[in-house]
């Protein structure tokens, strides 16, 4: 397969995401300026231009009319994606380090890190109308985490609460009503990177610096799968068509320069879902994979690494041949 | 940069200029195909064509996304001509999807595993047919090149300095010792058999290398015999071109005497290498 290359950020990728017809694909980077990509060819659509630090998350709705991204110059934006013109602006007490919209986007939420003697917060806001009194709207609820500061976030699928993923690798379930913990477990031993849904929302997978990616169930947080390499997983996705898992990692962006590439392995790698067990692998980046994400059809996947490309690769046909035995 | 146009006074230089204004670009859209060539100076200044061939695809989408097509391009991105651009899009390499079947192969440390082969020395496990080496026939560098044609290498031939019986101080058998090689003679001697600096064991001295080799040219020369320590090729100062001749310091001696014993004779861009072990300098 011939990747198509995007070269459109100046620094190491944050995250990628696909809209839900998969037909846009949103890149975060270092650098200030979300942009957006037509996945079939590559062409950038635009740059969200606004930001004064680096953007650590970006989220679309499901018509694809509103963009948020949560970036480290202390604010969570809000955009229009036809014309990529800012429409809201939270000035908040520290940097964004996550957001998404709820699966209605009536709502959104995004949490702060603990940081200048600020602590980690959750906001949930309401962006069903955005105008200009939408920056002094106070939020419906605040979550304030005296713990270990969220580091990845998920709605359930009605909207009715949230996941978090700690940097201590706990996980835990918050009502919305009443903004208490419902659930709570702690299966991984270091900070989870990133969580993503599968197609139908029942299951999300993990992907943590201990260097697993733990499969749980939506409604009890039970662990079903774990998947184990040898180095830090940064991003993990799940194939919509197939029993396929996608990991992007590597060590870290720090010990790169004192490692082989060889050695860094910085190749996206394939886990069947059910048995837990590699059965490819994918080279390409020069650094490590900071997100992957499956395109909603599941017959292309792409992924950002620290080197400042996003890569688009369209599955061969050896891939979906590919029978994995058992 | 107008100054030094007027400084200019060759008249070919002048006639350059005159017909240095750049033919517009030009887009023609034939059979599913859209050719756009486009004119551009390089860096030095010289003057190419770019011709891209994009294919174009009808796809059947839903409305929302076929609406989305036709949005407006903003941001950075707002001055880009519809399809691409090529600053931004680039297609890459063709990577394979590399599929496993093992999982316990995959966890094997390669690197480690082949030096230990290596210092292993003459026990080779493997035995390639085509040059006898250490390696798998299928992964012999030689494969598809003449460089082996009706030339087998002999391991025993090869010249190895410093094997026990080539030590010039007890040659075998004869009594009579060479002045030249007797302790303690002048240390101006030069020949295969002197005795040298540890470091300087499987270092090899290529010369009559044509002058516009480079370091990647003798790199990819060098590569396929082992791994390499170091590699010196012998520049002009001023001209930075290839004096005629480089050292090759490899990791294993072996690996230095497979590639003396093949590269020595081996016609490389027109010139005929000469091969031998590296002597040690003069003045040492």
């Amino acid at each position: 397969m011939k990747p198509i290359i995007l070269h459109g950020h100046e620094r190491s990728i944050t995250q990628i995401k696909y809209n839900r017809e998969g037909d846009l694909l949103f890149s975060s980077a270092k650098d200030n300026k979300p942009n957006v990509w037509f996945s079939l060819n590559g062409e950038r659509l635009g740059t969200f231009n606004g930001h004064q630090g680096a953007v650590w998350c970006i989220d679309v709705d499901w018509t694809t009319t509103k963009f948020i991204s949560g970036a480290g110059d202390n604010t969570c934006k809000l955009w229009d994606c036809e014309t990529g013109k800012e429409t809201g602006n939270i000035k908040t007490m520290s940097s964004v380090r996550t957001c998404m919209f709820s699966y209605s986007a009536n709502m959104a939420v995004y949490s702060t890190d603990k940081a200048m003697k600020q602590p980690c917060e959750i906001f949930i806001i309401d962006v069903r109308t955005i105008d200009s009194s939408f920056s002094q709207q106070q939020p419906i609820l605040r979550i304030p985490i005296s713990g270990p500061r969220v580091s990845s976030i998920l709605w359930d699928n009605l909207d009715e609460m949230i996941i978090t993923g700690h940097e201590s690798g706990e996980i835990n379930q918050w009502d919305l009503k009443t903004g208490k913990k419902i659930n709570s477990t702690k299966e991984h031993d270091n900070l989870i990177n990133d969580m993503q849904f599968n197609k139908d929302g029942t299951m999300f997978i993990t992907a943590s610096k201990d260097h697993t990616a733990k499969l749980f169930d939506t409604e009890t947080l039970a662990l079903l799968k774990t998947f184990k390499t040898e180095r830090p997983i940064n991003s993990a996705a799940i194939s919509p068509i197939a029993d396929h898992v996608a990991l992007g990692g590597g060590q870290e962006a720090m010990d790169v320069t004192t490692t082989s590439t060889r050695a860094g392995k910085f190749d996206s790698r394939f886990f069947h879902l059910v048995f837990e067990e590699e059965f490819a692998r994918v080279k390409g980046h020069f650094g490590p994979i900071n997100s992957v994400a499956f395109h909603p059809d599941g017959k292309s996947y792409s992924s950002g690494g620290e080197d400042g490309y996003v890569r688009v690769h369209t599955f061969d046909s050896s891939y979906f041949e590919y029978n994995f035995d058992y | 940069m107008p100054a030094a146009e007027e400084v200019k006074s060759s008249w070919a230089d002048e006639v350059e200029l005159e017909g240095g204004s750049l033919p517009p670009s030009t887009e023609v859209v034939e059979n599913g195909q859209k050719i756009v060539t486009e004119y551009k100076y390089t860096e030095d200044n010289k003057k190419v064509k770019i011709i891209r061939t994009y294919k174009i695809e009808k796809r059947v989408v839903s409305k929302s996304i076929a609406l989305r097509k036709t949005w407006k391009k903003f941001g950075e991105s707002s001055n880009d001509k519809p399809g691409p651009n090529p600053a931004t899009t680039i297609v890459g390499e063709d990577v394979y999807m590399q599929f496993i079947s093992s999982k316990e192969e995959d966890n094997k440390p390669e690197d480690e595993g082949l030096d230990k082969l290596k210092a292993l020395g003459d026990k080779n496990v493997v035995k390639c047919r085509v040059c006898s080496g250490d390696h798998w026939t299928s992964k012999c560098p030689w494969k598809d090149s003449g460089i082996m044609a009706g030339k087998p290498l002999d391991d025993k031939k090869l010249p190895v300095p410093g094997v026990p019986g080539a030590e010039p101080g007890k040659p075998g058998g004869s009594k009579y010792v060479p002045p030249s090689l007797r302790d303690g003679a002048t240390k101006r001697t030069d020949g295969p058999n002197m005795p040298r600096r540890d470091d300087n064991y499987s270092a090899i001295r290529i010369a009559n290398i044509s002058d516009s080799t480079t370091e990647t040219d003798l790199e990819e020369l060098v590569k396929p015999f082992g791994p390499i320590h170091k590699l010196f090729l012998a520049k002009d100062k001023q001209t930075g071109l290839c004096k005629g001749f480089a050292y090759i310091h490899f990791k294993f001696k072996t690996d230095a005497a497979k590639a003396i014993s093949r590269l020595h004779g081996h016609g490389y861009d027109h010139l005929i290498l000469s091969v031998d072990w590296s002597k040690p300098s003069n003045n040492q």
